[in-house]
């Protein structure tokens, strides 16, 4: 097995699979909810002792769940624990060496329930495609048994406690993930980013540093948790998603109408120079990454599976990088393995897609 | 209106900080302004970058200066010690208790960072439903004792504020289950 085989066979993780609704442009649904026990400080001010306490009783409850493994932050090498943020199975947060803090991974780690986080407990459901529902009823499928061991804090008028006012009452935060290539390329985002705002939710990046949208990859979440059943909320969401896949569809057709040889143009050379640059930055390869996505997604180039670019995304980030490299990187030398990656990865897909000229 | 920040993008949000009693007003794209919360991306949460919204809140010239700070720092939770100024400050609670210490003041707070919702219409736990369901019954029990005085049937009054009694003590133990059918 070649060094990338070995790599992908323990680095991929379902959601990036190519399947679910919507799968071209939604990458992936995830919901969270935020739940905290009776008399326990938050995690922001909570003792040593405290946090233990909690530790323990959430570790116990989970004792009869099949399928979970409880993993203690501070067992994990930094190195890893930046790889599951990469993977967005733990929150940047919950990595930081000087906290303490656990994660309960399922096998398929579709779910994790973070521990001494922000709040006490997050749990959180990672699926392909646009499923909000089904994350959603997983998540509280998970959260009624917690609770039927834990003393969750709730209150009658305010609803589930959390430790900031932005999570209160459902503690529900539902996100998708959206590739929105075309209606970048058009500059529409940030007409659009305004118009969500309106509705109460938000648009923002989803992947680098701040909020740049890395490779048009947008996330598309709820803002309000108060005031709103969990229904509500998901099918607001929902619907504002499905106007969203619309609109890039237009915006797709649009390019194919007025520019056709231009967006071919664009997708084949972004195909070639991620099939041949031996340097690639992170910014670059991620704009590459979504020209190519595109040229699949409407046609353009055959033969390279959707699901290979959701990994790519993930795996050309520092952590999975240097898994990958077998050793620490500077950030020079990340470029050159970003591009041996990316190069190695696709041309993996190409030999085994056949029909090559 | 061009962004004050990356002078690319059109600027959609107003940021206002207040330093020493001068108000600076800066327009910004909303990828500038997501920079100027304290934390980024999904996991953080915090949409609204909350402080923004809730740094008004002890405004009026000179508070920071002259004011007697335990006049100025509202209710203080009993439990974990965070004055409402401080939560304020920071966005963040400290515990549990803090919502029954900062109860009054916290619609007001919900209204501003929950866009207008200050009630929860979600989800109750199992364990709750008997709870609100017990508070419910004293509600409707206190409210017809109220009408037994009214009538001056003060027997049937005593009666009610026996099972309101009753249905009391079993919410502060914790229980709720049983008493209500």
């Amino acid at each position: 097995m070649s060094s990338i085989e070995n790599f992908l066979k323990n680095a991929v993780t379902p959601w990036m699979g190519p399947k679910g609704e919507y799968s071209n442009i939604v990458m992936s649904t995830r919901v969270r909810l935020a739940r905290n026990m009776k008399g326990f400080r938050f995690p922001l001010d909570f003792s040593r002792e405290e946090a233990e306490e909690v530790e323990q009783k959430v570790a116990a409850a989970l004792e009869g769940m099949d399928d979970f493994s409880y993993i203690p932050m501070e067992s994990v090498p930094a190195i890893q624990r930046q790889a599951l943020v990469e993977k967005h199975l733990i929150s940047p947060q919950l990595a930081d060496p000087e906290r303490p803090g656990s994660v309960a991974l399922s096998g398929d780690e579709s779910v994790s329930i973070m521990v001494n986080e922000e709040d006490h407990i997050r749990i959180q459901v990672i699926y392909p495609g646009l499923h909000l529902m089904e994350a959603y009823d997983r998540a509280d499928e998970i959260d009624n048994r917690l609770e039927e061991a834990l003393p969750y804090a709730f209150d009658g008028d305010f609803g589930y406690i959390t430790s900031c006012p932005t999570n209160t009452g459902t503690g529900l935060r539902a996100s998708v993930m959206l590739h929105l290539p075309a209606l970048s390329i058009t500059s529409n985002m940030a007409r659009i980013a305004q118009a969500v705002a309106r509705l109460g939710m938000t648009v923002r990046g989803s992947y680098g540093e701040g909020s740049d949208a890395l490779g048009n990859v947008y996330q598309v979440s709820n803002q309000m948790t108060l005031g709103k059943s969990e229904r509500d909320i998901l099918m607001d969401l929902r619907d504002l998603t499905e106007r969203l896949i619309e609109q890039e569809e237009r915006a797709r057709r649009a390019l194919r109408e007025h520019s056709p040889m231009k967006l071919e143009d664009r997708v084949w050379r972004s195909y070639g120079i991620l099939t041949n640059a031996r340097v690639l930055a992170t910014d670059e390869a991620a704009n590459r990454l979504s020209d190519v996505r595109l040229g699949i997604d409407m046609g353009i180039i055959p033969d390279v599976d959707l699901s290979v670019l959701n990994e790519l995304m993930i795996f050309m980030q520092p952590a999975f990088l240097q898994q990958y490299a077998g050793e620490t990187l500077q950030p020079g030398e990340r470029d050159v393995f970003r591009a041996k990656l990316i190069r190695e990865r696709i041309g993996m897909e190409r030999g085994s897609g056949g029909a090559e000229d | 209106m061009i962004c004050d920040n990356c002078h690319e993008r059109p600027a959609s949000v107003v940021v206002t900080q207040s330093k020493n009693g001068k108000t600076e007003e800066r327009h910004l794209c909303d990828v500038c302004a997501a920079h100027f919360q304290p934390f980024q991306g999904d996991f953080g949460g915090d949409p609204l970058g909350i402080q923004q919204f809730l740094q008004n809140w002890f405004a009026g010239p000179g508070v920071f200066q002259n004011a007697q700070p335990q006049v100025e720092s509202g209710p203080e939770c009993q439990n974990c010690g965070l004055t409402f100024r401080r939560f304020i400050e920071r966005g963040k609670f400290g515990c549990p208790e803090c919502y029954s210490a900062f109860r009054k003041e916290l619609p007001e707070v919900f209204n501003k960072v929950q866009g207008g919702h200050t009630k929860h219409e979600g989800k109750v736990p199992a364990s709750y439903s008997g709870r609100i369901a017990a508070e419910r019954k004293i509600k409707d029990l206190r409210r017809q004792m109220k009408e037994a005085i009214n009538q001056e049937d003060f027997e049937h009054a005593a009666q009610l504020r026996d099972e309101v009694r009753e249905l009391e003590r079993s919410l502060e133990e914790g229980g709720g289950h049983d008493v209500v059918d």
